[in-house]
């Protein structure tokens, strides 16, 4: 019979199942770093769009095609979103500051503002849905622009009920200095966002 | 909603909930659906139907078996009942757990096996019925069966490479290896699971929707033309990547934070390094098929053009974002069977594993070089002349850490005092195999060769002998050696022994002819062939039945030894790795207390260390499951 | 008890002639099933080195398995450990070098048989071909069409190659082509056959139900012969 033994000892340590302070704590971060490697995944989803949008673009030469009519839509509307957008990043890292210090009131009137922000941004980007002289069928202009446009867009109907479903949390008094992942979970994935769309807002809009 | 055993099962969150769910989700899906299109006329199409009743249905699902109702509490804003959470891990000896939303990832883990288990033999299905075709000469069931059920069978066979191994094995040993209680994120773990069987049925049932005859590959512009099977698979291929994507999550926040004192990243199990690798390729890539797959959808459903050439689409612009995943995908299939035969062989060699550091340092750069071969999937598709000697650099290079198996593998082999258990016999096979299948993929790598090769039979073979290679001879070595600790009772090892030979010697008679097949030109994906080569074919067919029924002898022996094989030992192979110091099977919180690690798990043939105190013998009242 | 280093000399010794007779046994055969092209005679060369460089690769694992699971099994009754060894900085070397040299070796071979392959722009005789579901249109130089392939020996042929549907892929095996069709855009082959005679091509890429019959025919002929074919070939294109 062999002598070896495993290569451990066995301590006196943890035998409950995990929910002492420090595990919470632990299980917190935890979520954290399983929020960042989300947003990584959902970065390569959106690296698949623009790939496919450089690649069609380069193969066709001028752009708009000549063949599909339509024109490059304008850029005040966009412009103007791509201000809401940043705003709103702003205002809610602003949220989580005030969540770290513990101040609820504070909280509450930044994530609002978010939300206010971000629902205008919709609103703005829906009107130029509803007057863009092209659409969806009107060949590869059309379906990678609102392809890519409209994934953003659902990005960030989903971020704003994230938001909103923190804001109730929030309201509820569930949030304080200590406890405030889903605050920060939910910035990260707004700030997140917000970075697609400056690149979306460049490259689709500007350049 | 109360977990109370008396109300009826349809109020209870479970399977049977689950069901009625998808059903109504459907209805609900495809109704408003019809509804809309009776009113404003919408001119929907049966595609359309299919989308919001599949939609409805998965949602359906997840909700009837209770996936979310503590995520639903907590944005509701209420406090979650935590004594309802913790139920939620199941008790020992409740097998209704299985059926269940339970969040042990022991249970997620048994579920993940026998469920790909069953897809195992659903796809050979499939392969029977190929092979019935190409068995001679002429047609048999016809080209739309054939190349519906060459579909089938590749888009089954593909998915339980996926996740057999991390899903199945690696659920439950990780986070046991490493010395947590569970993985990081237990209700995720268990939607993970819960989110596969509305799209395996989805693929299941394609015939019954018209099949598809584009292959698991889904190229456009065929896949963008009729046939709603085709629908049916996009959409549950890209389920199944979001299920993956939830699951590497778990699997990476484990790893990197949830380790045991001591257990530093070198001092980890090869498995787990290996899991952690297949992870990473997971979370990165799946998205770019998911997106891939969405356009053709788009163009399918809702008029882009992405892959319209006549509307400037660009169709080879689909090959790149397809194979820009599916090049790594292959090592998600692969790497976790690479990672469990690499952990069997110091077990049964009774030496420390060899180069183990190298080995690590191989898993990562197969990894990284992983993204950088895609395009040699697709030397002759027309794509820019650039890309062919690059990709075919990068291709060869990464043989160099695909090779390093070997060294580790034959220099822990080398000198040793080998025990042939079953397990080392499924760990011998996979290096004849997986040898073959990584020197025949050379004369892939070349694009001189691969001109000829390309779409033939030969690439068949070779994928063949790579991924059975690698993943069902892993899945086989792994399941056979960790059987013992997962269910408490031994398999009989003569029975055993006989299904490897059976097994092996099959599938070596079954694809080492398709090498030669395919250099004397005979196509893939076709049902018929040249005359000549008819007594080859049938020679093939009739040892690929062999195949199927030697893992009907595996799936009697498994059941058999569970229900009534003798009782298993904490330890009966003497490995040293943290899931053998706990019992078999192991407490619901895996350990009573906590590990401190002090080296690798392969300190054999070193003077021994202090006896281990026995305060991890079975307490009293643990039964098997 | 065997020392390691015999271990190692007898190992060493069987693989070394496993290899060589292998080696010399492949290297004097013929991969592809028909040679009819330069380019089929650079593939099949690159066959053959293939081969016969995976044969010391092969046996190295397949001895070091074998010779293991004979002389390393353990004893009935012994329950012992190997020794501890972890590793081994010069042999890690040497495999991690080796390996490398090969597989570069190789990729030097390919990619300068791939350069041979595709060779130049000229040629000098033209042929546009099309796929469709599910046959092949070829259309030469005078402006007549046909079904068949009809190619010069030992001429530079230029293949451009359209799709009208779904994606093809043109294979001529005996002349070592393989080229897909692509709906949008128009992909090239070239290829000087060598020798004549009458072969089979067949579509090598799936493409729909059709698929396993899209197979065609080609004849390499002397341009005496090849002209006459072409003045018999009526000069309207097909009725699609």
């Amino acid at each position: 019979m062999s002598a070896q033994g495993p290569a451990t000892a066995v301590s006196a340590g943890h035998g409950s199942l995990g929910h002492g302070p420090e595990d919470v704590a632990r299980s917190r971060s935890n979520m954290l770093f399983g929020v960042r490697l989300g947003i990584a995944s959902e970065v390569m989803l959106f690296g698949a769009l623009f790939a496919a949008y450089f690649v069609i673009r380069s193969d066709a030469g001028a752009w708009p095609p000549p063949e599909f009519g339509g024109e490059r839509p304008e850029i005040l509307l966009p412009g103007i979103n791509t201000l809401l957008l940043v705003s709103s990043s702003v205002t809610m890292q602003l949220g989580v500051w005030a969540a770290t210090r513990g101040d609820r009131g504070r909280l509450l009137r930044w994530m609002g503002i978010t939300l206010l922000l971000g629902f205008a941004f919709l609103c703005i980007q829906a009107y130029e849905y509803l007057n863009n002289g092209f659409g969806l069928r009107d060949g590869v202009f059309g379906s990678t622009f609102y392809t890519l446009t409209g994934f953003h867009g659902a990005h960030v109907l989903i971020g704003l009920a994230f938001i909103a479903v923190m804001a109730n949390r929030a309201r509820r008094g569930l949030v304080s200095a200590e406890h405030h992942t889903g605050i920060e979970a939910a910035s990260y994935y707004w700030h997140f966002v917000d970075v697609v769309w400056l690149f979306l807002f460049s490259t689709v809009y500007v350049f | 909603m109360s977990l109370d055993r008396r109300s009826s099962p349809l109020l209870r969150p479970g399977l049977l909930r689950a069901v009625v769910g998808a059903a109504l989700g459907a209805a609900i899906g495809a109704g408003v659906l019809m509804l809309a299109n009776a009113t404003i006329k919408l001119n929907a199409q049966p595609g359309h139907l299919l989308g919001l009743g599949y939609i409805g249905a998965f949602f359906g699902f997840l909700l009837g078996i209770g996936a979310f109702r503590f995520w639903l509490t907590w944005a509701s804003g209420r406090q979650v009942d935590e004594a309802e959470e913790h139920a939620a891990h199941g008790t020992a000896g409740d097998w209704t757990r299985y059926l269940r939303f339970t969040t042990d990832h022991k249970v997620i883990g048994v579920q993940y096996l026998v469920t790909a288990f069953v897809m195992f033999m659903a796809a050979g299905i499939g392969a029977m019925f190929m092979r019935l075709e190409l068995a001679q000469p002429g047609l048999l069931i016809g080209k739309e069966a054939y190349n519906t059920a060459m579909s089938t069978h590749g888009a089954m066979m593909i998915t339980v490479a996926l996740i057999s191994i991390i899903g199945g094995l690696g659920n439950y040993l990780v986070p046991i290896m490493v010395g947590a209680r569970d993985m990081a994120f237990p209700k995720a773990n268990a939607l993970s699971y819960w989110m596969l069987p509305i799209p395996v049925l989805m693929v299941a049932i394609n015939p019954l929707l018209g099949g598809f005859d584009t292959g698991w590959t889904a190229y456009p512009p065929l896949s963008q033309q009729a046939n709603l099977g085709q629908q049916a698979y996009l959409m549950a291929f890209v389920t199944v990547g979001f299920s993956s994507i939830l699951s590497s999550i778990n699997f990476l926040t484990t790893v990197f934070r949830m380790r045991a004192p001591g257990m530093t990243l070198m001092r980890m199990p090869i498995f787990v390094w290996a899991l952690t690798v297949t992870a990473t390729l997971g979370l990165i890539a799946t998205s770019v098929v998911a997106g891939a797959f969405t356009m053709v959808l788009f163009d399918r459903l809702i008029g882009t053009s992405f892959f319209r050439a006549t509307r400037g689409g660009d169709v080879i612009l689909f090959q790149h974002l397809f194979w820009f995943y599916s090049h790594p995908a292959v090592y998600i299939m692969a790497v976790p069977g690479l990672g469990a035969v690499l952990e069997i062989v110091p077990v049964f060699a009774r030496k420390p594993l060899f180069a183990y550091p190298i080995a690590v340092l191989a898993f990562i750069m197969i990894g990284v070089m992983s993204f950088m071969v895609w395009a040699h999937h697709m030397f002759v598709s027309g794509m820019a002349e650039y890309f062919h000697i690059p990709i075919m650099l990068t291709t060869e290079l990464i043989s160099v850490p695909t090779g390093v198996v070997f060294l580790a593998a034959i220099g822990t082999i080398w000198m040793g005092r080998i025990r042939f258990r079953v397990p080392m016999l499924w760990v011998f096979g996979f290096l004849w195999a997986f040898l073959v299948g990584g020197i025949t993929g050379v004369y892939l790598a070349d694009v001189p060769t691969d001109i000829a090769l390309s779409d033939t039979f030969f690439v068949v073979a070779h994928f063949h002998y790579t991924i059975i290679g690698s993943t069902i001879f892993g899945l086989f070595a792994g399941t056979y050696y960790w059987f013992p600790k997962i269910t408490g009772r031994m398999y009989d090892e003569r029975l055993g022994r006989i299904q490897f030979w059976w097994f092996a010697i099959a599938f070596n008679l079954t694809f080492l002819p398709m090498f030669w097949l395919g250099i004397e030109g005979m196509r893939r994906r076709v049902a018929d062939y040249p005359a000549e080569l008819g007594g080859v074919n049938l020679f093939v067919s009739v040892m690929a039945v062999n195949i199927a029924l030697s893992v009907g002898l595996f799936v009697y022996l498994m059941v058999r030894a569970w229900m009534r094989g003798p009782r298993a030992e904490a330890n009966p192979w003497e490995a040293q790795t943290l899931e053998w110091q706990c019992t078999s099977p192991p407490p619901v919180e895996n350990f009573e207390h906590i590990p401190v690690v002090t080296g690798t798990p392969y300190q054999y043939g070193s003077p021994p260390m202090a006896a281990i105190p026995p305060s991890t013998a079975p307490a009293p009242g643990h039964p098997a499951p | 008890m065997m020392s390691q280093r015999r271990h190692l000399l007898i190992a060493g010794l069987i693989w070394a002639v496993l290899s060589i007779v292998s080696m010399v046994l492949m290297a004097g055969i013929q991969v592809l099933p028909e040679i009819a092209s330069k380019e089929a005679v650079v593939e099949d060369r690159t066959f053959v080195l293939l081969t016969v460089v995976s044969m010391p690769v092969l046996w190295f694992v397949v001895v070091g398995m074998a010779y293991s699971a004979i002389r390393f099994r353990s004893r009935p009754g012994d329950d012992g450990d190997g020794p501890p060894m972890h590793g081994h900085v010069g042999v890690q070397t040497a495999w991690l070098l080796v390996t490398l040299v090969m597989v570069l070796g190789l990729f030097a071979y390919g990619a300068v048989g791939l350069v041979e392959i595709r060779g130049t722009q000229q040629a000098d005789y033209e042929v546009h071909v099309k796929g469709q579901q599910w046959e092949w249109h070829f259309t030469y130089p005078n402006g007549a069409t046909s079904t068949e392939l009809h190619v010069p020996v030992d001429q530079r042929v230029h293949l451009l190659i359209e799709s009208e549907d779904v994606i093809h892929s043109l294979w001529l095996p005996a002349l070592g082509v393989k080229q897909d069709a692509v709906p949008g855009r128009v992909t090239e082959a070239y290829t000087t056959p060598t020798v004549t005679g009458t072969y089979g091509g067949r579509c090598a890429e799936l493409c729909g139900f059709g698929h396993t019959d899209m197979t065609l025919t080609f004849v390499v002929s002397d341009q005496p012969d090849l002209q006459a074919w072409l003045d018999h070939l009526p000069k309207e294109p097909p009725s699609q």
